[in-house]
């Protein structure tokens, strides 16, 4: 028997200056589950993932978890259920590594001795033990990308919502931080452009492009020839054995 | 630089405070010898009536507010710092200080004396600063879209701009006498501080730098950025418009209080960042202490280096407080 969606959205709509960035979009996301959305450049990934961590109200359409609608939970409700990732410029000054991630667990109800023990596990699964002292601006674009997903590990939410998690990181650490997340067994929403490593970890994908659902299901399904050649513009397959492409059409 | 420990840094400054305190009120234009200084300062009944009078009518006062308007001045840039984003940001931001000037300096050189008197330019100047964040706020408001740290600073310089050049007219064409007059409001002074200004501004600083430590946690998330912050649950238009409120409370205050006195909002926290790091539950009190510190350290000085004559606050605190940041900013790499 399939368990209920944790994570739904319907009709999803984001207006912006009078361009459709999301067009209807519907999903559903159900425990445990690691679902991708995919799409090229501007297809509004993004966007859909700013209306679930509260950055922007959808114009219309609803956002609902646990089948409660979103206005149903408070902020901080809505905030120590979900964890974000997300792409954002932050000097950081002042801050070290540590104290990024003691920040992030901000309305978490944990001793200190939890708190303490948190961060270490989440820096040190980031590979950032050595750097826990450093200033965080400091740091390279990849290991602050790390430091970030360390917050998120730190958190540990029900649902964790990413925008390009492997952004700046080496092969590595892409593998190692998102199988720590896969092994969690939470659940997961997360845009991606690499679609080999979607066809690895999603279990469902959905493919957007001008912010309308162009197809969704398992990732080998809806990676298909055609899906990529009209909504990626390229020549190419996703198999079991990766990503193969042939040119940009 | 690693950060130093709270627990040592805290205490020292702490105890500089007091010693600044100290020597605020036993150094001046009056000399006092020791025995006395102890004496008028524990009310022995041995003390020098006339001494007394000015250690506890004129110096301790005169401190006190000093004190409280360093604080209050640290702790308006602390979160305006935070709050912008921006590490050029200072109390002044919103256009209160020019705000506060142009009434003040109108009502010196255009009101009658009487009535000046009578409504004090404090009050005037107050006003004048809570009018200048007004149209600040009003100006940067965008229905439906809120207020981005970049407008607020943009409608900030424009109203600035907008009331110094009010200033410069009124200036311009005044009485020299009460230009003068003007002027010296201008440039900041502590002279002529009563008991009677303390306990409001005193209260003002202590609450709001209990409710700041109080919510120390949800400033140190606007470090991480806005959009972080919002998906950690925080209502950005609602914690900066609290911000704002508070730094036009402080600053207006202080401005009301002493006149203009810069660089102690952009200055001081970053001394007190550099020192401590950025987190707020250290950054807070240290700041407020050190703006303490600096401050009537400064005012001591601008009674001392010409007496009898004394020196406008806003004079000696560029020349007095710029150097040790200097060199403070030479000793670190990970500044600004």
């Amino acid at each position: 028997m399939r368990s209920e969606p944790l994570l739904q959205l319907r009709e999803l709509t984001q207006v912006v200056n009078g361009k459709r960035l999301v067009d209807g979009l519907s999903l559903s996301v159900r425990p445990g589950e690691f679902h991708g959305l995919l799409g090229p450049n501007g297809a509004g990934k993004t966007t859909a993932l700013r209306c679930l961590y509260q950055k922007k109200m959808p114009t219309s359409g609803e956002i609902l978890l646990n089948g409660r609608p979103m206005a149903d939970y408070s902020r901080t409700e809505w905030a120590r259920r979900t964890g974000a990732l997300i792409q954002e410029n932050a000097p950081l000054h002042g801050l070290n590594a540590t104290d990024v991630v003691e920040i992030a667990l901000l309305g978490m109800r944990l001793t200190p001795a939890q708190r303490r023990r948190r961060v270490h596990e989440a820096l040190d699964l980031s590979g950032l033990t050595e750097a826990t002292d450093q200033q965080a601006s400091e740091l390279s674009g990849g290991e602050q990308q790390r430091l970030h997903l360390a917050c998120l590990l730190a958190r540990d939410p029900e649902i964790y919502l990413l925008d390009e998690p492997t952004n700046h990181l080496d092969l590595h650490y892409q593998l190692r931080l998102l199988d720590a997340i896969r092994d969690r067994g939470r659940t997961v929403l997360a845009t991606l452009h690499d679609l080999a490593l979607a066809s690895r970890y999603c279990d469902q994908v959905t493919l957007i492009d001008h912010g309308k659902q162009v197809d969704q299901g398992p990732p080998l399904d809806v990676l298909s020839t055609d899906n990529l050649r009209h909504t990626y513009r390229v020549q190419g397959s996703v198999s079991k054995q990766g990503l193969h492409l042939v040119a940009a059409v | 630089m690693k950060s130093a420990p709270l627990t040592l840094v805290l205490p020292l400054i702490a105890l500089g405070l007091a010693a600044a305190m100290l020597a605020g009120v036993f150094w001046g234009t009056a000399a006092i010898s020791w025995p006395d200084r102890w004496s008028i300062l524990l009310r022995a009944d041995t003390a020098p009536r006339n001494l007394s009078l000015i250690v506890w009518e004129w110096r301790m006062p005169r401190v006190l507010l000093s004190g409280l308007a360093g604080a209050a001045l640290a702790l308006a840039g602390v979160l305006m710092q935070t709050a912008l984003r921006n590490p050029l940001a200072d109390p002044y931001l919103m256009g209160l200080s020019s705000g506060a000037s142009a009434a003040a300096v109108a009502a010196i050189i255009w009101l009658p004396g009487g009535l000046v008197e009578q409504l004090g330019v404090p009050l005037i100047a107050f006003v004048g600063a809570l009018l200048a964040f007004g149209m600040t706020l009003g100006f940067a408001h965008r229905p439906g879209r809120g207020m981005t740290p970049l407008i607020v600073i943009l409608a900030g310089v424009a109203v600035s701009l907008m009331f110094q050049s009010v200033t410069a007219f009124l200036l311009y064409f005044g009485d020299p006498h009460a230009t003068r007059n003007a002027l010296g409001w201008l440039m900041g002074t502590a002279a002529g501080s009563r008991w009677g200004d303390v306990p409001l501004l005193a209260t003002v600083v202590v609450i709001l730098g209990i409710v700041a430590m109080l919510g120390r946690g949800v400033l140190d998330t606007l470090l991480l950025g806005d959009e972080r912050a919002q998906a950690l649950g925080i209502s950005l238009p609602l914690v900066r418009l609290s911000i704002y409120s508070a730094v036009a409370l402080l600053t207006a205050l202080t401005v009301a209080n002493l006149g203009i006195v810069g660089f102690v909002g952009l200055i001081v926290p970053h001394m007190a960042r550099l020192l401590v790091g950025g987190r707020h539950g250290g950054l807070i009190p240290v700041a407020m202490l050190a703006g303490a510190v600096v401050l009537v350290l400064v005012d001591l000085a601008c009674r001392l280096l010409l007496a009898p004559e004394e020196l406008p606050l806003g004079v000696l605190l560029a020349l007095l407080a710029a150097p040790p940041f200097i060199i403070l900013l030479r000793r670190v790499n990970h500044a600004l």
